[in-house]
């Protein structure tokens, strides 16, 4: 987070356009499936045990290099309980990827994806990549949900699946990585046209 | 949410008058112990003083009688009051919340402002007949995997720069880390090893804050789980567990669980419902509230479209409780209790108002991230306690504006989305407002302030005992009264026993406002070595 609440860097990111293309991602899944933790480990590196449940909706910021582009993500981290739902489905428009997130330890947040998954296709639009990524493989002892009902599943609703941790940091930058390929793929076979969405403009309407 | 959103309960919330004193407000020593004694007695005599009918404010203080130990100050205040109708008792409370509750009494402020202390009176076994019932299964799983995610403080307050006393304190006063609770707790063990190394090296003049060990977790989940029976329509919402926490950190869990009805219902009603209305509406009205406030930070934030649930929707939904700094979202829930919603907006405007209210300000602020991202970390200077508590009151921004304002967006939410799915109660504004909507006359509220020794200190048990220390506290009374400076600040003999009044066990309460005088003795040795939760029998202060 250093860099973010570093003033330079928001000089910097306000003053050139120092990136090719900007990604809107969200986060989504049950309550404690590991979302914050999962942005946190991508984005600082960091992982603690002591986060606290999210309430509303957050975001950070990160940019990386990929197929010799610039790429800014903004990356939405979202409350999960259901009752947040009126909440963060207004984010969801004008997102082109998603990391759909259970747990494996937990049989009920597996079972919710396709809620999730219908919730996409209702708020977002067509085009948007989805992820689906079972969290917290490290907890092997405690894994309720197989990698291949989590594959099948995958298949099944036609996104690509990893199992991740964020504790261990297994998985987690490759998921992102292979987001943004998915997009960037997307985005050149519906290309030409320069879809507005994808292009880096600062006051890119469908931030929000 | 983050790291930097979590709250961090300083050893300031158990520090009591001392700590704060010499760190933060310079508020000398004798001036705290003196509010103090003026809040045990308001909170011994409270129908007294929230008494609607002023006119009989008189009889009342002809009543009061020796026996009743008015105050001197408070007395010639309600003379002033009677006779030149400067200043009515709810000012005086309105003023007192402002300046602070004493730490010690905190806990029993809150249940008396809030009602929750009517409403346990009113409903005596409910929260026992709640506690004992199974609860719904789908609402259960959700407040057992956030049991531990409340105020996970204790890594981000090692990690940064080690404030190891700070990690140790909030634990101690911590209900989410209690030892018995290891097992339930995915934390690391080794930072709460830390932290009961040092549980009983922080105020060890305190004893009674050291010995209470065992609630914590659990008390959360019963109170959690107590207002989804309570409540089933409702169910239970994420943001409720840090609101649930706050509270049980002041007062043992059926009185958090009134306190915690007090605030879904009466305080903030419809922010914790299905749908979540009452929150985006605020955030609506918070934002219209700001272009008055601050014009630029107003101008700044509509250019951006930057919607106002992306900052507000924790500020408001926990109280503040994981924005500022502990001992400033102490001194914001004292004035929430008096004063009510208008706090909660008061301060988020504020702190907008301080972090984008002035082109300096913006230049670092160019795009919607980097905005954000500053309301996220705010600058501590603008959270610092003393500073914030001085705006907040200072922001001329009523109850009235506030309503006008629901009005408008009210009618706005309803051309644009429709009626509102959730039809909440209407929102009381404060202590006042909430004693006035209860519906006919009720019992005298029955104080149970009795504030316990340490088990090795000579308890109080009989009028006897008690007497000799009440007898002196009188005596040394009568010669002020004579002076006619009620202000003036005790002599360091008179405090040492106002604090003993305030800290351990206030002579007065004990003869006659216990309504059930129990054997002190064999409860508190029974609890000082219990690991089971608190029970509303005990002690209504200094529950720390």
């Amino acid at each position: 987070m250093a860099s973010a609440t570093d003033s330079r860097y928001g000089q910097k990111e306000s003053s050139d356009q120092n990136f090719d293309y900007m990604f809107k991602i969200l986060i989504i899944g049950n309550s404690s499936v590991g979302k914050t933790s999962f942005l946190f480990r991508y984005a600082d590196d960091s992982f603690t045990p002591a986060f606290v449940s999210t309430v509303g909706i957050d975001f950070k910021v990160k940019t990386i290099y990929r197929n010799d582009k610039r790429i800014k993500l903004q990356i939405w981290d979202t409350a999960g309980q259901e009752r947040y739902r009126t909440i963060t489905t207004a984010y969801y428009r004008g997102a082109m990827g998603f990391i759909l997130m259970y747990d494996i330890t937990n049989e009920e947040s597996f079972n919710a994806v396709q809620d999730w998954s219908t919730q996409i296709k209702t708020y977002s639009w067509d085009n948007a990549q989805v992820l689906l990524v079972g969290n917290k493989c490290d907890m092997e002892d405690e894994r309720v949900v197989s990698s291949e009902r989590g594959r099948q599943l995958a298949d099944h609703l036609g996104f690509e699946f990893f199992e991740a941790s964020a504790k261990d940091n297994i998985n987690v930058k490759q998921t992102f990585e292979r987001l943004v390929d998915v997009i960037c793929e997307k985005m050149s076979e519906s290309l030409d046209t320069a879809d507005p969405a994808v292009t880096g403009a600062k006051q890119d309407p469908t931030f929000f | 949410m983050s790291c930097s959103g979590g709250p961090p309960p300083a050893a300031l919330s158990t520090s009591g008058p001392v700590l704060l004193a010499g760190r933060l407000e310079e508020v000398p020593l004798e001036v705290l112990r003196q509010r103090e004694s003026k809040w045990l007695d308001m909170l011994n005599n409270w129908d007294k003083w929230m008494a609607k009918k002023h006119k009989k404010l008189p009889t009342i203080l002809k009543q009061a009688g020796p026996a009743q130990h008015w105050q001197r100050g408070w007395a010639r205040e309600l003379l002033v009051w009677t006779h030149g109708h400067s200043r009515p008792f709810d000012f005086q409370i309105r003023l007192r919340c402002q300046k602070g509750i004493p730490p010690s009494l905190r806990g029993r402020a809150w249940q008396y402002l809030s009602g929750g202390k009517v409403k346990l009176q009113q409903n005596p076994g409910k929260f026992d007949e709640l506690d004992m019932s199974p609860g719904d299964p789908k609402w259960l799983d959700v407040i057992e995997r956030d049991l531990h995610r409340q105020f996970p403080f204790h890594e981000m307050f090692v990690s940064r720069g080690g404030h190891g006393a700070l990690c140790a304190s909030c634990a101690h006063t911590h209900p989410s880390f209690p030892e018995q609770e290891l097992d339930m707790s995915p934390g690391d063990p080794k930072w709460l090893d830390v932290i009961e190394r040092d549980l009983h090296r922080q105020f060890p003049f305190h004893e009674m804050f050291v010995s209470r060990g065992g609630h914590g977790q659990q008390d959360l989940f019963r109170v959690l789980k107590a207002y989804t029976l309570y409540r089933p329509e409702e169910g239970y919402c994420q943001a409720q567990a840090p609101i649930a926490a706050v509270l049980l950190m002041h007062m043992p869990a059926e009185q958090a669980f009134w306190c915690l009805v007090q605030i879904c219902e009466k305080y903030l009603p419809g922010y914790y419902s299905e749908k979540l209305e009452a929150i985006q509406l605020d955030g609506e009205i918070l934002f219209s509230l700001l272009q008055k406030v601050s014009p630029v930070a107003h101008k700044h934030l509509s250019r951006q479209k930057i919607d106002p649930l992306l900052y507000m929707t924790e500020w408001f939904m926990c109280a503040f409780a994981r924005t500022l700094p502990w001992s400033s979202v102490l001194r914001v829930w004292d004035m929430f209790f008096c004063e009510g919603v208008k706090i909660i907006f008061r301060v988020g405007l504020v702190l907008l108002k301080h972090a984008l209210g002035s082109p300096d300000k913006l230049k670092a602020c160019q795009g919607q991230y980097e905005t954000i991202e500053r309301l996220r970390s705010l600058s501590p200077k603008i959270m610092q306690e003393a500073f914030l508590v001085q705006e907040v009151v200072e922001l001329p921004v009523t109850e009235r504006q506030i309503e006008r304002e629901h009005l408008i967006q009210l009618r706005r939410w309803q051309e644009t989305r429709g009626e509102l799915q959730c039809r909440s109660p209407p929102r009381l504004h404060g202590a006042k407002a909430i004693l006035e909507a209860e519906p006919g006359p009720r019992p005298a509220l029955q104080p149970s302030p009795s504030i316990r020794l340490p088990p090795d200190a000579p308890l109080p048990v009989s009028k006897a005992k008690a007497k000799p220390p009440k007898q002196v506290q009188k005596e040394q009374r009568k010669p002020s009264k004579a002076s006619g400076q009620p202000d003036q600040p005790l002599t360091p003999n008179q405090a040492a026993v106002v604090t003993a009044a305030g800290d351990a066990c206030p002579p007065q309460d004990v003869p006659s406002e216990d309504p059930a005088p129990q054997d002190l003795t064999s409860q508190d040795s029974a609890h000082h070595h219990s690991r089971e939760s608190l029970t509303s029998q005990e002690s209504e202060d200094t529950y720390l």
